[in-house]
């Protein structure tokens, strides 16, 4: 015989609805990064043009032109087979600018690898045929215990292999042609801490895992105007990390969990698609200079959703702006060969950032920035022939991030020295 | 600020959760205030600290409060502020006065007490229990202890807890100060003479102004129209209050309270703006008829008048702070601002805070003063103001290493 229908609705007592604000900032922020590239985009797809920046797409000179120009490997005289890595050491600093309070990084070695292999056609000489699998977005950033970003981001794992099976058709003596169908698949794993505290005095924890896959296409175009000159011109369509099944996990005190349940979300990553112009100058049979720039579709990354399938007044979707914008990347680069042995390497790029301000997180502490390269080859036999590379490169951002309002300066360091082992017949 | 010395109210003694506690202590203004001091040469602060195992004193002898469950009237149990012990630790109380004390954050300070010698007399019946623990002595004032302190840079912080004494009973008991009036009858002269004996000892100091308290989870949590109604209800209600004019619906209704100015009998319903607080017993409004059939009493309600006689009183006080402070060249704090944008929501290094009772995370469970981490963002406030007055670079402090609210 109570005289009132809701008892509860005007209580001091928690109640879902009076959680709801706590939490709505915990997951907005999200996937994506890393420390050594533009946004997440990791350049590091063989050795040759590693030493010169990373351009050569009007250059081919192994089975990597695979991933470089399909359109360029059918001029190619030998087949090859090869495998390489680029053990990848990055660090950053966090400054927070009202404390002065710092945060480092203490990811693990970046680990970009590539195989390829390019064989020719033996009845249709003109025809030669590729795989080529590689790794060209994602890699581990991981802050270090308690740092003042926590709710932010503690550590983001993300790992994309592309594998690419090819074609490539010499038109006639100056013009090739090629195309690559592109399978990505993918794994990530996000974690934050909640600002939650439990009886221990231990904040709460969310970590999202998933893997993911995606297709897409590489093609490109090899016109050889001379002997000295020749132009390229490639098209890595955009691919769509698809997130089907994620697990949400959440550490959350007892009391809280009925807000926080594990389960399953959904997500999406866009890998942008990137137009590339390329020119070589071989200006004698020793020297040559490779230049490239390259057109990278970051406005495609507008959005970060997840949804959650069992959503609760503390765990809504959510949605975060990254607003990302479409960047170049100029890249030179020039190689000597110093004897049949010996070939030398040197290579500078510039990169701009597609992380406007005001939406620099900690998975991307990104900005335009310098790489300086380098590189050698070593022909040691008929048959087989070893690259090394090694790129430097220094990065700072300050930020004021409109989401989460953490302020402050970014610094990274990348070094990354990289090797192939290459097999030719 | 090699000497840092704090005079302030419940946020400067570390007052939160409805008591004082080591804890609460540790992250009191005043201590997030001399950590951060200590960072460009300040020594190190000395509080009158309570014992660490204590779970405190209220100022009605009750222990602190923590999340924990509830069982209400109804059998529903959910997620509520709970005391951590049937009673309080008593021997907080205990005279542990030292000449090193460097903390005069006193919970519930009054302006007009500031000088009066009997306000640590625990035999004096309006003495303040919290001065008269860190009193030299029984017959001390808190300006004769003051002036005893070695001091370089003072906070001063006063004038909310009287404002929050005041509005936290709905304006039914006591007064508040007048603005104007000498030392001891009026705000403005008590502040005079606390400033006076600060810049007589040559230091520095920055004083905060008066936030409006309303926007305090306490008063705001409750919904004037939260009496929600079945047919059945809204039927018997009807029947008792049509004959004077009232009428209740299914759904939501405004609560019936006591007003002596509401016609011949002195009831009416709540009108939109006033504010139900914190203090009114939920069992006997859930299940007893309070707020319906038993109209609320005035200790439970501040009338839309009550509200601007605070309102119009705290605008008085705040004026005579900033001109007091300017014409001694102290910084200035502007606490009501800063209350005022905090209860329209902030991220902090994507932390989401804002004045919502619990979930907003940056009040303790009693909804009236602060937790750590508010305090520390308020701290910065007084960095804030210090470092553009006298050119300083204080760090400021880092809110999330603060406690927020603790989950069971």
């Amino acid at each position: 015989m109570s005289i009132f229908r809701c008892a509860s609705c005007y209580s001091t007592d928690m109640n879902a609805t009076q959680l709801k604000k706590i939490f709505l900032m915990f997951l907005t922020s999200g996937i994506c990064t890393t420390s050594f590239s533009q946004g997440y985009q990791v350049n590091f797809q063989g050795q040759k043009q590693q030493g010169m920046a990373s351009a050569g797409t009007a250059l081919p000179q192994d089975a990597s032109t695979v991933f470089f120009n399909p359109g360029a490997a059918s001029f190619l005289e030998k087949g090859s087979i090869e495998i390489a890595m680029t053990p990848v050491f990055g660090n950053t600093l966090f400054e927070e600018d009202s404390t002065g309070v710092t945060g480092r990084t203490n990811s693990p070695m970046g680990k970009p690898f590539s195989v390829y292999a390019l064989l020719r056609n033996k009845k249709v000489e003109a025809l030669s045929y590729g795989i080529g699998i590689y790794t060209p977005f994602g890699s581990t950033i991981q802050y270090e215990d308690g740092w003042v970003g926590r709710f932010a981001l503690t550590r983001l794992e993300l790992m994309s292999i592309f594998v690419q099976p090819t074609i490539s058709y010499q038109l006639n003596d100056k013009l090739g042609i090629g195309a690559g169908f592109v399978y990505c698949i993918g794994k990530v794993n996000l974690q934050k801490d909640i600002p939650v505290i439990d009886q221990n005095g231990e904040y709460s924890h969310a970590e999202l895992s998933a893997s993911a896959s995606g297709m897409g296409v590489n093609a490109g175009v090899y016109f050889k105007a001379s002997e000295i000159l020749s132009f390229g011109l490639t098209y890595r369509s955009k691919v769509t990390m698809g997130v089907a099944d994620g697990t949400a996990e959440f550490t959350v005190p007892e009391a809280l969990a009925p807000n926080f349940p594990n389960g399953s979300f959904s997500s999406e990553l866009p890998l942008p698609q990137v137009i590339t112009l390329g020119a070589a100058f071989m200006t004698n049979e020793n020297l040559s200079i490779a230049a490239d720039i390259n057109y990278i579709g970051w406005s495609a990354y507008d959005t970060l959703a997840f949804d959650y399938v069992n959503n609760t007044e503390s765990l809504e979707d959510t949605r975060s702006a990254r607003n990302y914008e479409n960047t170049f990347a100029f890249r030179l680069g020039g190689q000597y060969k110093v004897s049949d042995l010996l070939s030398v390497r040197l290579g500078l790029a510039y990169g701009m950032t597609p992380v406007q301000n005001g939406y620099v997180t900690p998975e991307t502490p990104d900005a335009d920035r310098i790489s300086y390269t380098g590189g050698l080859s070593l022909n040691l036999h008929e048959h087989f022939d070893i690259d090394l590379s090694l790129l430097y490169t220094h990065v700072e951002r300050w930020d004021h991030n409109l989401e989460t309002n953490l302020t402050g300066k970014y610094t990274t360091n990348v070094v990354a020295p990289g090797f192939a082992l290459r097999y030719k017949f | 600020m090699a000497a840092y010395v704090a005079i302030g109210g419940s946020s400067t003694g570390g007052y939160m959760h409805d008591a004082l506690t080591y804890e609460g202590q540790q992250n009191s203004l005043a201590a997030i205030l001399g950590s951060q001091f200590e960072m460009v040469g300040g020594s190190p602060m000395v509080h009158p600290s309570v014992a660490s195992s204590s779970i405190g004193w209220s100022l009605t002898g009750a222990s602190v409060l923590e999340l924990g469950f509830k069982t209400d009237c109804n059998g529903t149990t959910s997620l509520s502020p709970v005391r951590t012990g049937p009673t309080g630790d008593a021997t907080v109380l205990n005279n542990i006065y030292s000449s090193t004390n460097r903390n005069f954050g006193i919970p519930f300070l009054s302006s007009l007490k500031l000088n009066d010698a009997s306000y640590g007399d625990p035999m004096n019946g309006t003495h303040n229990p919290f001065f008269a623990r860190m009193a030299s002595s029984s017959s001390s004032s808190i300006l004769t202890d003051l002036s005893a302190t070695n001091m370089t840079f003072c906070s001063i912080q006063v004038g909310v807890d009287e404002v929050l004494e005041y509005a936290r009973k709905g304006a039914s008991a006591g007064s508040l100060a007048p603005v104007n009036g000498s030392a001891g009858s009026g705000f403005t002269g008590s502040i005079q003479e606390l400033m006076d004996l600060v810049e007589s000892k040559g230091a520095k100091a920055v004083v905060a102004t008066i936030p409006d308290v309303m926007t305090m989870p306490y008063f705001t949590t409750i919904p004037y129209d939260g009496l929600d109604l079945d047919a059945e209800s809204a039927e018997s209600l009807n029947q008792i209050y049509n004959p004077i004019g009232i009428n209740f619906v299914v759904g939501k209704n405004a609560f019936m309270i006591e007003d002596p100015n509401a016609g011949v009998f002195g009831v009416r319903q709540m009108v939109p703006g006033e504010l139900l607080l914190l203090n009114v017993p939920l069992d006997s409004v859930k299940c007893y008829k309070m707020g319906s059939v038993f109209p609320l009493r005035d200790e439970f309600i501040l009338t839309l008048d009550e509200q601007q006689e605070i309102r119009t009183a705290v605008e008085g006080y705040n004026e005579s702070l900033v001109n007091m402070a300017n014409s001694k060249g102290f910084a200035v704090v502007r606490e009501d601002y800063f209350y005022k944008s905090f209860s329209a929501g902030m991220v902090y290094n994507g932390v989401s805070l804002n004045a919502q009772f619990v979930s907003g995370g940056a009040y303790s469970l009693d909804g009236l003063r602060l937790n750590p981490r508010g305090n520390a963002l308020l701290a910065n406030e007084y960095i804030r103001a210090i470092n553009q007055k006298y050119n300083a670079r204080i760090p400021y402090a880092d809110p999330i290493k603060y406690k927020g609210i603790v989950f069971p």
